[in-house]
């Protein structure tokens, strides 16, 4: 900026001849920033120096490399000392020139913009040198020995690696439960939203004979009905319910209890449930997505002498569907947090072995961050996943986490 | 298929007094307003009908109850010996013989242009899929659109798409040809594309009724000119009568305000 506030009136050329900024990719603008502009340098890299410095002064664990090369060590630290010596300098020089820096300081001579660069990977690489050796090494050290800890360890960090370690394999089990449960339950409810859909938005034609009035006005009515009901009630109750009825209607049956649990276990009980829950949800989705499509594609498909059925087979639900994509998979996202409510039946989902875990050790600050961290990362991936696909389907994305319903 | 157009021609060259389509005492009614009032008009087969007038005054909608896109309040449409306006009549059947184009095209977005003009044959099973791409290519040739025959109906311009929907309507090989105006929405410069069309399609016997602002079309292409104003058929005449000599006060008026 200085540059334009120039008074020469015969500038000299630019040091740097600035690459253009690529347009799009998050790695590509900052590669370019790292390597070809050269504002910022002495700052960001006094920031790394200063950080660096910091860490090396930290107690070093047992397993940091450092310990061994005292000398390396002493070397490396004095050399950040001298880059904040040098970044100084230029702050200073920079200020003495406040309007023609850029022209006249000895900071940005060709020679020098090139041992700048130079310096500041030098930096940062000290900087990651001491940023292993404190802290990688660190918490791989305090890895190895909250594992190795006959009981739990009082420490935050520590005990959440100790139960971790553990109970590991009850949250495999529970991932394993949720993303199935969130995965099928999604899958199965979009068929059945499919079908549903069709009901809802049946009209009444005036080529309709008595009996296609009434199946269409039935078939619309318990869509609509089946819609209010399950979105106006809480999955955890529909949970409960279906659980327990499937139950009570096979032990009526004469079943025993352990015959029950053999066909109607918790786990399909809970993929019911929130197959038949998200069922209503999608349905609304679709049936917004549909009515988007102008009326004036049915119209013409009518004036051709389509059936009300066949315009909305041919011409209106493929683009109805289409409108709905990035909505329908919200619903995965959706699916997997909300299938936590399913644990108060017993399905062993990831909520529900976080809860056994806090249970066999009375901790649940830790366990329960560890739970919300993997639910995180579950709905992370699948919604990066999900706008892959619906940005090769449709051409666009959503563009962020979902609300709940 | 050939049956329909052996219809047509024995239908003009022989029974010139027996109308193709014939309104009568059609009422519509929008919630309060009365956009019909009592409208009855025949058209013969062979005939080109223009409908004029201003905003409002009632010409969509009656070109919209000619198929039955809007149901009237009472009347009768009689088409085929058949009442359009009667409850639960086959209307898909008849709407196969009449076609109709839009202001806003409403091409089939999901398909692109050889797909819009097959479809409804191929799903009426009135040929098979290679006889439907057979017509639908030469009326797209007709139509001057051979090149756009892959081409998806959202990448095209106003006046293509509007094309396009003439070839579609008439890959059914209608008796009638409803045009609502088919111009509104294109830019000034791209409506005569459109228009040479429908010139074309008046010449070669074609039924239509149309519903336009493009007086310079109904005055050279029409048989016949209707005026409507306020839910009624003010005044009809030959072009020459009707813009040559109007009779009614808000004809005049009307055309004074398009013809200066």
């Amino acid at each position: 900026m200085s540059d334009t506030l120039g008074t020469s009136s015969n500038p000299p050329e630019p040091a740097v001849v600035h690459r253009p900024l690529p347009q799009d990719g998050a790695l590509a603008k900052l590669a370019w920033f790292v390597t070809a502009d050269h504002r910022y340098v002495f700052l960001f890299t006094s920031v790394v120096a200063l950080v660096g410095m910091g860490l090396s002064m930290r107690g070093r664990s047992p397993m940091s490399f450092l310990a061994n090369s005292y000398a390396l060590e002493v070397v490396l630290y004095y050399v950040l000392v001298a880059w904040l010596v040098v970044s100084a300098a230029a702050l200073v020089n920079k200020l003495l020139k406040w309007n023609d820096y850029a022209q006249t300081s000895v900071f940005k001579r060709p020679q020098a913009l090139l041992a700048e660069r130079i310096g500041s990977y030098v930096v940062c690489a000290i900087g990651l040198v001491f940023f292993v050796d404190r802290v990688v090494m660190g918490f791989d050290y305090l890895v190895a020995t909250s594992i190795a800890q006959d009981s739990n360890p009082t420490d935050f960090l520590a005990s959440t690696i100790y139960m971790l370690d553990k109970s590991s394999s009850i949250f495999v089990t529970g991932i394993m439960t949720t993303v199935e449960l969130a995965l099928f339950g999604t899958l199965i409810a979009f068929v059945l939203a499919l079908l549903l859909v069709f009901l809802r938005i049946q009209q009444i034609d005036r080529s309709d004979n008595d009996f296609v009035r009434f199946l269409k006005t039935v078939g619309a009515g318990f869509a609509k009905a089946y819609s209010t009901v399950i979105r106006g009630t809480p999955m955890m109750i529909q949970g409960m319910i279906i659980y327990f009825a499937g139950f009570g209607l096979l032990r009526g049956s004469g079943m025993t209890v352990s015959q029950i649990g053999s066909i109607w276990s918790t786990f399909v009980a809970g993929l019911v449930t929130i197959s038949l829950n998200s069922t209503a949800y999608m349905m609304e989705v679709l049936r917004g997505g549909i009515e988007a499509v102008d009326s004036g594609q049915t119209e013409a498909a009518r004036s051709l002498g389509l059936s009300q059925w066949q315009a909305m087979i041919k011409v209106v639900f493929p683009q109805g569907v289409k409108n709905s994509v990035p909505a329908l998979s919200n619903e995965l996202v959706i699916n997997i947090k909300d299938s936590s409510v399913l644990s108060v039946i017993g399905v062993f989902d990831l909520m529900f072995a976080t809860t056994t875990v806090a249970g066999i050790y009375f901790k649940q600050m830790e366990i329960y961050v560890v739970a919300a961290v993997c639910y995180l990362c579950l709905t992370m991936l699948a919604t990066w996943l999900l706008n892959k696909l619906s940005a090769r389907l449709t051409g666009s994305a959503p563009s962020s986490l979902p609300s709940s319903n | 298929m050939q049956n329909a157009a052996v219809a047509v021609a024995t239908a003009t060259t022989t029974v010139a007094t027996e109308p193709l389509i014939r309104v009568e005492n059609l009422r519509k009614s929008f919630g309060e307003l009365e956009v019909l009032k009592d409208i009855s008009l025949d058209v013969m087969p062979g005939e080109v009908v223009t409908i004029i007038g201003a905003s409002g005054s009632g010409k969509s909608t009656l070109l919209r109850c000619v198929n039955l896109l809007e149901t009237p309040d009472s009347g009768h449409i009689w088409f085929h010996g058949e009442d359009l306006a009667a409850d639960r009549v086959n209307i898909n059947k008849l709407r196969e013989s009449i076609g109709m184009v839009f202001q806003s095209f409403n091409l089939f977005n999901n398909k692109n242009v050889l797909d819009n003009c097959t479809l409804a044959p191929v799903t009426l099973k009135k040929c098979s899929k290679a006889e439907a791409e057979e017509r639908a290519r030469k009326h797209l040739a007709a139509v001057g659109l051979s090149d756009f025959v892959d081409a998806a109906a959202t990448s095209l311009s106003g006046g293509q798409k509007q094309r396009v929907a003439i070839a579609r309507a008439l890959c059914m090989n209608p008796e009638i040809m409803l045009f609502d105006e088919p111009t509104s929405a294109l830019d000034p410069e791209i409506v005569g594309e459109v228009l040479n069309v429908m010139r074309d399609l008046a010449a070669g016997g074609m039924t239509m009724v149309v519903v336009t602002h493009e007086m310079d079309f109904a005055r050279t292409v029409s048989d016949r000119v209707l005026f409507m104003d306020k839910g009624v058929i003010a005044e009809q005449g030959s072009p020459e009568q009707l813009f040559g000599s109007p009779q009614q006060p808000r004809t005049r008026e009307f055309l004074a305000r398009y013809l200066d």
